[in-house]
């Protein structure tokens, strides 16, 4: 009945009085996928994982590991029988143990020792080098949430999970440590949920992205596929990757927007012609020209390092962010005119 | 899981009614029939009782509001010289009882005393005891009593100054105040939690004082109730002047608590820094340096001086007295006592933390209210209680007395302590099993421990230390515990505590010089040990 290796079924979660998911259903098909799930604070996405580990019990729905069933409305294996770890947000070291003894804590378990791993390289990798005799109120949050992970490694789980597990760590070491732990879990074919609110995050640890929004999972894809074909206007909100504007359908390979004329492109939905549809455009979709005659009014401008968004204001007031590369050898000014180059062309249109 | 559950609930159910068997006794002794003497007593005593009780009460509060407060303020904000000798050396008060102060005050002032004797050796003969004044009868219950408990006013003020106080004391300076209004203003407000919480610590304990007024002979609620028990056998009556008192006391107790409530707002929050003390010149540093001299010397020095001057002025007692069964008493006694209390607290918080049971929180909330008993009402309705259900297993079961097992026992004893002591012993782990984050067991439970290898590995070494602590705080209350000990011990049991009394009320207060100093030197002892954590939290 459950071949895949983890399976979730219409299966409600509670959080609190007021807020619930419903309906969750989550299949991973092959050990070692990493999934990501992604949603706003405060939507239930620990719950998800605390339920997922035994922690709390599930009113409604099944969740089954490996064919076999963990958690039910009747069954429900106490968590020091499940073989999952769960990595948590805040500090959940052991206070009077050593950070050392505190990873060794993990490898007790080593029932069916599928990996082995070598304390040793696990602390370098985790960058823990030197700490291991000082206690957990020594160290720092980021620290002691590397160390939770480290436990949680050790104790060569089934199934891994981590609640935020880069939230309180340096830009710098956080793109590290999301490399040097995407090579362990692959390597090691370790299965991981991952919660987090940082999509950039989620688009590059994960094999799979979960959007969950206002209680349900909107979208379960590919992190390409959430970028470029976000299935609602919801998930297009969230991300907040582009923004969308009024357009009409002129037929199978282009719409027309008032003041940025006509768009081409491929449609990832059908529309009858001269339907009134939303487009969805993100930064990368506009080229800048400065000899184009299609000029549009800056209103603010981000400097991100590799790049600048400008943000255009077009006569019906739409706001349409523009990447521009930070070598361009001019800058444009608030209230400038910014040429935008024409035709557009936009590989996939997508409408709703 | 149900199992377990029931287990849970069932110790829990048993230590919350045997802790509610003192209240439960004195509530059912009101439908009682009472001898002619409550009449009478109703009629003449009471109202005495009541006025008394009530001077001795608002006079130590002054007393030991003023004493704790100005002590606290110096050692708190203040750099000079001795502080940090002061600043622990203040908490020894607790070492001396305030019926131990008693006899000291005594000794010192009467005809022919310690002064007159020194008096007479630096001056030569003389007629000098017209001329010195006496402390006795009210007066001297309210110094007694100021002395030896002003300490709980300090310790909690000033853990409230050290937490909060520093940024607001800049603040007020930074809004133009000078030193004497930010301390009315702002730092006397803002530490205002806590010292009512310890007001009524001292309330607490200044009404269920026995051994002082005793001594004193000053008629108050207790020793009403210890007179009806003891001249006129008349227990109902003790138990409805027990009622009394208790009606006071627990205004008193919800008032402590609400104050607690409120003082934990003022924790300091994550980015707590301690800001360095004023440094006081030379000249500004005398009152403060003679205020707490004086606090240290008439709190501990003198009265452990007194008693060290006459037990060696009077060496003869060291043949009388049986030391070593009086330090082996009470070795027993603190021994039993705080093994059984800490296991069964140490039960039930766990109980309380696995089953996450609202019910059973309440029913511990419930059960930690013997500390608000005064040791004379709870030893005097233990005794009404077992009296009566020895009679009543007599009368209905044919069962034989049971009294003899209760009532002048060890296990009678170590009962009436358990009750007494149950919420010093159970709050101690409680505040230490919650600083164990819930998620650190959700943790072990992930890494494959079960709730018993978690308890084992997690939580008892975690908790190895409060327990040892929590072990000597309550040494430190049975070794001055008096009037629980003195009615409910077997027949010839000695602690210091019951001979000094022996012998203070037959007037023979050289002979009680040397339990009283063995009494204040244990006491000093475990105070000493555990006095980085008095000052700390508490």
């Amino acid at each position: 009945m459950f071949n895949n290796f983890l399976e979730i079924q219409n299966t409600t979660f509670v959080a609190s009085k007021l807020n619930k998911v419903l309906d969750f259903n989550l299949t991973i098909k092959n050990e070692g996928d990493i999934i990501c799930l992604l949603g706003p604070s405060g939507i239930g996405k620990t719950t998800i994982l605390r339920s997922i580990a035994g922690l709390q019990k599930i009113p409604k729905g099944v969740i089954s590991l490996k064919g076999k069933v963990l958690s039910s409305e009747k069954e429900h294996i106490e968590p020091e029988n499940r073989n999952i770890a769960l990595s948590f947000q805040d500090n959940s070291l052991f206070p009077h143990y050593t950070i050392l003894e505190n990873i060794n804590f993990g490898a007790k378990r080593n029932r069916d020792a599928k990996y082995n791993f070598n304390v040793n390289e696990l602390i370098k990798v985790l960058h823990l080098e030197g700490l291991e005799e000082k206690y957990p109120h020594q160290v720092s949050a980021g620290e002691a949430q590397r160390v939770s992970l480290a436990r949680s490694l050790m104790s060569n789980p089934d199934l891994l999970l981590l609640d935020e597990p880069f939230s309180n760590i340096d830009e710098s070491l956080k793109v590290e440590l999301q490399q040097n732990i995407k090579k362990i879990l692959k390597e090691k074919k370790i299965t991981t949920i991952i919660v987090t609110h940082d999509s950039y995050e989620a688009f590059y640890m994960a094999d799979y992205c979960g959007i969950l929004l206002s209680q349900t999972m909107k979208q379960y894809d590919t992190p390409y596929n959430i970028h470029h074909y976000p299935n609602s206007i919801e998930v297009v909100n969230f991300l907040n990757r582009g923004i969308l504007v009024d357009a009409k359908v002129l037929n199978d390979n282009s719409v027309e927007h008032k003041c940025l004329g006509i768009i081409k492109g491929n449609f990832v939905n059908k529309y009858k012609k001269g339907t009134a549809v939303k487009l969805l455009v993100q930064p990368e979709d506009l080229e800048h020209d400065d000899k184009s005659d299609l000029k549009l009014e800056v209103i603010d401008k981000k400097f991100r390092g590799t790049n600048f968004i400008y943000s255009l204001k077009t006569d019906n007031d739409d706001i349409i962010p523009v990447f521009v590369h930070s070598h361009h050898i001019h800058q444009h000014e608030v209230e400038e005119k910014f040429g935008v180059k024409t035709p557009i062309y936009i590989d996939h249109l997508v409408c709703f | 899981m149900i199992k377990n559950i029931n287990y849970w609930y069932i110790s829990s159910l048993l230590v919350s009614l045997l802790v509610a068997l003192p209240i439960l006794t004195v509530f059912a002794s009101f439908f009682g029939t009472t001898s002619e003497y409550y009449e009478l007593l109703r009629n003449t005593f009471l109202f005495n009782y009541i006025v008394n009780s009530t001077i001795i009460l608002l006079g130590v509060l002054l007393l030991t509001f003023i004493f704790g407060v100005l002590s606290a303020y110096f050692v708190s904000f203040y750099n000079f010289p001795g502080v940090n000798f002061f600043k622990w050396a203040l908490i020894l008060s607790f070492a001396v009882p305030a019926y131990i102060y008693a006899y000291s005050l005594t000794a010192f002032f009467e005809n022919f005393g310690s002064l007159f004797a020194l008096l007479k050796w630096i001056f030569g003969d003389g007629d000098y005891n017209k001329y010195i004044p006496k402390f006795d009868g009210m007066m001297g219950a309210i110094i007694s009593m100021s002395f030896s408990l002003f300490g709980y006013v300090y310790v909690l003020t000033r853990a409230s100054f050290y937490h909060q106080s520093h940024n607001l004391i800049e603040v007020s300076k930074n809004l133009g105040f000078s030193a004497k209004e930010s301390f009315f203003k702002i730092i006397l407000p803002s530490a205002r939690p806590a010292i009512v919480a310890g007001l009524s610590l001292v309330a607490m304990e200044c009404l269920a004082d026995f051994g002082t007024v005793s001594f004193f002979n000053v008629s108050t609620l207790t020793t009403g109730i210890y007179n009806s028990w003891l001249s006129y056998d008349d227990l109902n009556t003790a138990n409805q002047l027990s009622f009394i008192l208790l009606l006071i006391i627990f205004c008193l107790f919800f008032t402590e608590n609400f104050s607690r409530g409120g003082a934990k707002y003022h924790q300091p929050s994550r980015g707590f820094k301690r800001i360095p003390k004023i440094n006081l010149q030379l000249k500004k540093s005398i009152f403060p340096i003679t205020f707490c001299s004086f606090l240290f010397f008439f709190s501990f020095i003198f009265p452990t001086s007194q008693m060290a001057y006459w037990t060696f002025k009077f060496p003869k007692y060291f043949q009388d007295i049986s030391l070593w069964s009086l330090n082996l008493n009470t070795l027993i006694l603190v021994f039993i006592s705080s093994l059984v209390l800490i296991i069964f607290s140490f039960l039930i918080n766990y109980g309380n933390r696995i089953s996450k049971s609202k019910f059973l929180n309440y029913l511990s909330l419930f059960s930690i209210s013997g500390y608000a008993i005064p040791g004379i009402i709870l030893a005097v309705a233990f005794l009404t209680f077992f009296s009566w259900l020895s009679d009543f297993l007599v009368l209905n079961l044919g069962f034989g007395s049971i009294k003899k097992f209760f009532i002048g026992s060890i296990l009678g004893l170590v009962l009436a302590y358990f009750i007494r002591f149950y919420s010093l012993a159970f709050n101690g782990i409680k505040s230490n099993y919650l600083k164990i984050n819930q998620s650190i067991d959700e943790s072990s439970y992930l890494l494959g421990y079960t709730k018993f290898r978690t308890f084992r590995k997690i939580h008892l070494p975690y908790l190895k230390n409060s327990i040892l602590l929590i072990g000597i705080l309550i040494a430190i209350e049975i070794i001055k515990e008096l009037p629980i000990t003195l009615i409910l011990r077997p027949f010839n049991f000695d602690t210091f505590s019951t001979k000094a009394y022996a012998y203070a009320s037959q007037d023979l207060l050289e002979a009680a010089a040397l339990p009283s100093l063995f009494l204040i030197f244990w006491a000093g002892l475990l105070i000493f040990i555990t006095s980085k954590y008095i000052l700390s939290e508490k």
